[in-house]
């Protein structure tokens, strides 16, 4: 199931000072801490060529495994040729459309979704992505209930406009922000005597990822999510599930809230509804009810100038077809279930460095004894051709999130190459480990500023190293 | 009884109603919409009949290029080909192309670029940058505003409806510009960041002082509080200047691009900073992300689109056709003067007052019927907007004002367009 390469004029290759060169243009222009914090994880690597579950790191012209797939975004697999003839044609006679009107682009697509939607879930709200779907999710969700709680779980990631960031679960994204929106409370995932205590009169709704990505992969359990629904049910509360990294197969179903069998009243996608080449978003909602009932008083209540344009309904479209067509959730179980024997075997190989593995799917994530092994350990991986990065929210919890279009071959060589990088972090242990058992160092190794100019420090050394003794430097590879 | 223009009206009711709900399937008729946007023109679109409709919504100042603008489509086309929209946290050859290229493109020390994937996105940012970077937690913005649909842009809006959605981002407070004076006493060194639009298009085309634009400039300085500027509707020559805010001689800290960006066939907007405020952001780069926000496609046809402004110009062309619309719609108030109250507005965006928001309602549905999209201003509800291709020629205005003119006259008569 891999795609061909697709005919691209990009370079794959760059020398040092081309390289050099876009990140001074990247430091001026859009942010120079971003380059020192991804520096510090090997994750400054610049993408060229884009194929499957690959793109090439032009300095040196290496293919990377994409473990990342922009937090789940190529479910299809990077440059999938029939999406990308599905964008081609529609540009031929389309443009983005008139947001205030419907079109057979809008319909074609809407039906599709619904089609394919769990349960009873029959309405659709287009969105620009996932953050405005989240918010338009939590309006509807006030705005039919007339209560203004809205209880999100600990280490949750929604978003990061006004209300998703409101229900953000992680201070370091809120912190610099605050004041936000009142009326939101954090309650521990997976714990649902917990959820019961939260929830009082006032409580409009319940928003939970079926399985928490950014902070970490976090499995919801069956019984936890189906104690929500029922919690839900007995207080006339609505349920909110995120599926903005969990849909569309990635999970081993369609849906992941389909391996509980619960239907939330809302659902929010995103990310992989786009096919990792154009924007789309859609929030699915119960129409029979107050939900309905609020979207008919309101019509205008949440209108998106880009969400559901109609180039990004035909791409859509082409994605769930080439979903549906693939069975590409089974795939993912299939792959899934071998990554994650595979990595819990490495776990058994590598105790003083691997603390856990767990997911669903090609949702997988390995836990790191320590915080400060996620970025060295993303450093180890690149130089084995596998990008990964450490979650945002958790540092020690790298997530591995290839397009679930991968073959059978190409996750076997995914698997060496991790084997390989946790052989060389072997060989760093003996000095970062004894360091880690004096805590007060243990604490400054796992704070993001110390690593993001310690490790940004160390790969400045090596890369005057690698200077010094590369005697092809400046030229392409 | 409302007139629908669509043949196969039973199709597009049932898909509306059943899709979308019977709410939205009722606006689209009360606004004479309910038919499939088709074929696309120059400056116009077919509807699933055929019937030609002009296009005067151009998504809110989305389409400053004209309906899909072939050299976009191209570079659209080329980009997809060639690339993805790439894993948004990584270092992209395309980002920091566009980023270069944007700060070459505005004025001042307006240098450096977040992108995101809807206007309301962008609007997000300059509201978490402007208290992050001051360390301030008020946000104040004008009544009459209207900057988006998600948490900060709803809570920065004039809008009636606001209350249905629960508290709302606290100390963001829209103080009446009437008040010139107490609007400016209100800034103060709790002030993160003051948000104005230029022309408040949605509330019927309110064109801001330029004096007293320039003493806010200034009591924000003084203050150290940021000046955040949108110019989701009206950049990019749709106020007949590149910017709205270059005829006043304001200098944001700040700077809101909406769609007009992607100029209709991608979706990327910005939100411009100055080195100044992005200082907090290298302090703390990860703090704000976005999945679709300056995807490596987008900025490939962002940066055509920006080539195709720089050359094209619509700006000089709005201004100039604007300066023939606006006496057009100066004779069309004096024709129809118990109907058309007054006329606001200038370059590629006007805005006509009538007596209440049926009359308006009624006016942007017959207008649909004769052929002409148009939309109600979203704050003040009594007003239409007519935003035209900016490369609007004399034919298609006289055109268009013909078709204004009939539905004055159905108006009076309360005849239905055929």
């Amino acid at each position: 199931m891999t795609n061909s390469q697709h005919a691209g004029s990009l370079p794959s290759t760059m020398t040092q000072e081309e390289k050099k060169s876009l990140v001074e243009r990247f430091m001026k222009y859009v942010n120079r801490g971003q380059v020192r914090y991804l520096r510090a994880g090997h994750l400054d690597v610049v993408e060229t060529r884009r194929s499957g579950v690959r793109f090439v790191d032009p300095l040196p012209g290496r293919p990377m495994f994409d473990c990342f797939s922009s937090a789940g975004c190529f479910n299809v697999g990077r440059g999938n040729p029939e999406i990308i003839e599905a964008l081609d044609r529609a540009a031929d006679e389309l443009d983005m459309g008139e947001w205030n009107l419907l079109s057979a682009e809008k319909v074609a697509f809407a039906r599709k979704l619904i089609d394919l939607a769990p349960g009873d879930l029959n309405r659709i709200l287009f969105a620009a992505g996932g953050g405005d779907a989240v918010d338009a999710a939590m309006k509807m969700a006030r705005g039919a209930t007339g209560k203004s709680r809205i209880l999100s779980t600990v280490k949750a990631y929604h978003g990061h406009t006004g209300f998703a960031l409101s229900a953000n679960g992680k201070e370091h994204y809120r912190n610099y922000c605050e004041p936000l929106m009142p009326g939101f409370d954090f309650v521990p995932f997976n714990d649902l005597e917990a959820m019961k205590n939260a929830v009082d009169d006032d409580t409009a709704a319940i928003v939970v990822e079926p399985v928490q990505g950014e902070a970490g992969i976090f499995v919801g359990s069956d019984e936890y999510l189906q104690g929500l629904r029922e919690i839900c049910n007995d207080s006339g509360i609505l349920l909110i599930f995120d599926e903005i990294q969990t849909g569309f197969g990635r999970t081993g179903k369609l849906f992941a809230c389909q391996w509980s069998g619960v239907v939330p009243d809302i659902l929010t996608v995103a990310k992989s509804l786009g096919g990792g080449v154009y924007p789309n978003a859609s929030v699915l909602y119960r129409g029979d009810g107050p939900l309905g009932a609020f979207v008919d008083a309101h019509p205008r209540f949440h209108p998106s100038a880009t969400g559901g344009s109609d180039l990004g309904c035909r791409v859509s479209s082409a994605v769930l077809d080439f979903i549906v067509e693939h069975r590409l959730w089974e795939n993912a179980e299939q792959r899934g279930k071998r990554f994650r024997e595979a990595l819990l075997e490495l776990k058994r190989q590598n105790p003083k460095i691997i603390k856990d593995v767990r997911g669903i799917g090609l949702m997988v994530g390995i836990e790191y004894i320590h915080e400060f092994l996620g970025p060295m350990m993303a450093d180890a991986l690149a130089k084995h051709g596998v990008f990964a990065a450490y979650s945002g929210n958790a540092p020690q919890v790298m997530r591995f999130m290839a397009p679930i279009t991968i073959s059978e071959e190409e996750l076997e060589e995914l698997i060496d190459a991790i084997g390989l990088a946790l052989r060389d972090m072997k060989t760093l242990l003996p000095l970062a480990l004894p360091a880690a058992k004096i805590p007060a160092l243990l604490q400054l190794l796992n704070s993001e500023t110390v690593q993001t100019r310690l490790f940004g420090a160390l790969r400045s050394v090596e890369d005057v190293f690698k200077a010094l003794t590369d005697p092809f430097k400046g030229s392409r590879s | 009884m409302t007139q629908n223009p669509n043949t196969n009206a039973e199709t597009f009711e049932s898909a509306c109603e059943s899709l979308f709900g019977s709410g939205i399937l009722g606006e689209m008729q009360r606004t004479g919409r309910a038919f499939f946007e088709s074929k696309r023109g120059k400056n116009s679109f077919e509807d699933e009949t055929g019937r030609e409709v002009l296009d005067w919504f151009n998504g809110a100042g989305i389409y400053n290029l004209g309906r899909r603008n072939a050299e976009l489509a191209d570079a659209l086309k080329q980009a997809a080909h060639e690339t993805d929209q790439g894993n948004f946290p990584m270092i992209s050859m395309e980002k920091a192309a566009l980023a270069e290229a944007l700060a070459r493109f505005l004025p001042g020390d307006l240098e450096c670029s977040v992108f995101s994937v809807v206007r309301g996105e962008a609007l997000e940012f300059a509201c978490k940058v402007a208290r992050g970077a001051t360390g301030r937690r008020k946000l104040l913005s004008l009544e009459g505003a209207w900057h988006g649909q998600t948490g900060f842009a709803l809570s920065l809006s004039t809008r009636a409806d606001a209350t249905l959605y629960g508290p709302l981002i606290p100390e963001t407070q829209a103080l009446s510009p009437d008040t010139q004076q107490a609007f400016l006493d209100a800034i103060d060194t709790q002030t993160a960041a003051v948000i104005v639009e230029p022309i408040q298009v949605e509330n019927h085309c309110r064109a801001l002082d330029p004096e007293w634009l320039g003493k806010l400039q200034k009591r924000c300085r003084n203050m150290g509080a940021l000046l955040i500027v949108d110019e989701t509707q009206t950049g990019f020559g749709r106020s007949g200047e590149k910017f709205a805010f270059l005829e006043s001689g304001l200098e944001p800290d700040v700077l809101i691009l909406g769609e007009a960006l992607g100029g209709g066939m991608f979706p990327i907007a910005a939100t411009v900073i100055t080195q100044e405020v992005n200082r907090f952001m290298n302090e703390h780069p990860m703090i704000h992300l976005s999945t679709f926000g300056g995807s490596d496609i987008g900025c490939r046809v962002a940066l055509k689109a920006l080539e195709l402004y720089e050359s094209e110009k619509p700006w000089d062309k709005a201004r100039d056709a604007g300066c023939f619309l606006e006496k057009d719609l100066e004779d069309l108030q004096k024709k129809h003067a118990k109907t058309l109250l007054s006329v606001q507005g200038s370059g590629g965006v006007f805005s006509l007052e009538f007596a209440d928001e049926a009359a308006a309602d009624e006016f942007v549905r017959r207008a649909a019927q004769e052929g002409i999209l148009l939309t109600t201003g979203e704050v003040a509800k009594n007003t239409v907007v007519l935003r035209p291709p900016l490369n609007l020629d004399e034919s298609e205005r006289k055109r268009a004002i013909d078709m204004l003119d009939t539905v004055f006259d159905t108006m009076k008569t309360g005849k239905e367009t055929e």
